[in-house]
């Protein structure tokens, strides 16, 4: 298996789409980075989502089946009622296991697999949501020694998720939804 | 609401574990996808209470009667009648009318769970007519959801999903032909298991019992590393008559395995439905 490529695992739910979306359309193309979205949404909302990024020109763009190959140059959205796992072999797995936070897929999931696979150089991004999901999965990161940002609780349409990250740890950096683009566009580092 | 865990798992703990179920108890997990086998594990030893995965291991060790407990726990056991309602749809619209003049309907249903889906196939069909003909061998390797399926009866919490899913699938028939509410649970007909047997049958160490006119195994491979995943299937295709149906999970994929690339023919690639060639 070929080098593994940098990755973003960016969580959110309530109030995030839509500037996830518009942020996504404006960063270039790299080979190199993989962005996984684990983003909660409707049960059986199966194509919904990949449908709204369909503009997105030479990003890999999919809802990844299992054990689907982590490629870089790829744009990974976790599907409805599956949680996604990373493997250190270098591919996703699905669960149908039971909810975390009333939600699957679960951010924390697929944040605590990144650790645990050992994945080498990866952040995490917590963006606008109505609840707790991923905040501990984003500490987790932070202990672990990842890059770790979360959006500005005063420009979130909901703040609760950016909320919880922040009551548990200080965030590498919280920013304004304006600068996401900014962010996406540079491979994460170790903090 | 339900926590999660990162629990912190020695490699070498994690392979004694694996000795312990394999050389005891029979069952390999090694070819079973690391990150959902660690998730387990630290959801168990959360909710026994135990430090680490070395005292679930004595545990393992010492109580032998713990392990149908334990496996129970292990294995996801999640299913919904007709979950994914647009792929049951494919089943009866694509799959099952090939079999209208087939005299014997020799069905495998691999990880049945807690029988959902059996009842699912059951329900079908009966609607058109193919149930005489039909024999049902539903296998699993959790004992506990095994001893679950035959009563047939589920919370009644699950009412609203199970009949939004079978309403999808079978728009005008109605649900209360085949299950009704008894105190708070959701009973369905007896009748619809009666060409049904539930089996104890490992995918992992055992091998097919018989030559199956259709085969399905939902949400149970991506359990699995590619490996065992093609191994498996392997063993699905060498059980399958020409001509005989496959169907996997909505996001299942066959790529690990060059056999099914010979030996399968889409019948609806969407939906994860093939069908043995020659
Ligand atoms: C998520 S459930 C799938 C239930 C149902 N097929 C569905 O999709 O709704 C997975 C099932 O696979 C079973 N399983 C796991 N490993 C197995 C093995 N080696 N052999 C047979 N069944 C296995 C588990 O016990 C569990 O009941």
């Amino acid at each position: 298996m070929s080098a593994r490529p940098y990755l973003w695992v960016i969580g959110g739910s309530a109030g995030s789409f839509t500037p996830l979306r518009q942020a996504l359309l404006q960063v270039p193309y790299d080979p190199e980075l993989t962005l996984v979205l684990c983003l909660h949404r409707l049960r059986q909302a199966r194509f919904q989502i990949t449908d709204a990024f369909l503009r997105l020109r030479r990003w890999h763009l999919s809802e990844p089946d299992d054990k689907t190959p982590i490629q870089g140059g790829a744009i990974y959205i976790a599907p409805a009622d599956y949680h996604l796992l990373i493997e250190k072999e270098g591919y996703f797995s699905l669960s149908v296991e039971e909810p975390v936070h009333f939600s699957r897929p679960s951010i924390d999931v697929t944040m605590f697999s990144l650790i645990q696979a050992g994945w080498p150089r990866a952040g995490g991004i917590l963006l606008s949501g109505a609840n707790k999901d991923g905040a501990h999965g984003l500490f987790m990161m932070y202990q672990a020694g990842y890059f770790t940002a979360v959006q500005d609780p005063a420009d979130a349409e909901v703040p609760h998720m950016p909320n919880a990250a922040i009551a548990l740890f200080t965030p590498h950096q919280v920013f304004p939804i304006s600068t996401l683009p900014h962010l996406l566009a540079q491979k994460p580092i170790p903090s | 609401m339900i926590e999660d865990v990162l629990p912190d798992i020695a490699e070498s703990d994690l392979e004694a574990f694996f000795q312990i179920t394999h050389t005891i108890y029979g069952y390999d997990f090694r070819d079973y996808a690391r990150a959902s086998v660690l998730r387990r594990l630290g959801t168990i030893l959360k909710k026994y209470g135990l430090p680490d995965v070395k005292a679930l291991n004595q545990r393992l060790l010492k109580q032998k009667e713990f392990f149908e407990t334990f496996l129970s726990e292990f294995t996801i056991g999640t299913t919904e009648l007709f979950r994914d309602p647009s792929a049951w749809v494919a089943l009866r619209k694509q799959a099952l009318p090939l079999f209208l003049s087939t005299s014997q309907i020799r069905i495998w249903h691999a990880g049945t769970s807690t029988g959902e889906e059996v009842l699912s196939l059951a329900i079908l069909l009966t609607e058109m007519g193919l149930y005489p003909r039909a024999q049902i061998f539903a296998t699993d390797i959790d004992q506990k959801a095994l001893q679950t399926a035959p009563k047939a009866r589920y919370p009644l919490r699950y009412k609203r999903t199970y009949q939004e899913n079978f309403q999808q699938v079978l728009p005008d028939v109605p649900f209360s032909r085949y299950a009704y509410e008894e105190g708070n649970e959701l009973v369905f007909d007896p009748q619809l298991l009666r060409n049904v047997r539930f089996l104890r049958h490992n995918l992992v160490s055992d091998e097919p019992f018989s030559r199956f006119e259709m085969i399905l195994c939902r949400n149970v491979l991506i359990y699995f590393t590619p490996e065992l995943q093609d191994r498996v299937i392997r063993k699905f295709i060498q059980a399958l008559v020409p001509g005989g149906i496959l169907m996997i999970g909505t996001k299942e994929s066959l790529f690990w395995c060059k056999e099914a690339e010979k030996k399968l023919a889409s019948v609806n690639n969407l939906e994860r439905i093939y069908r043995r060639q020659g």
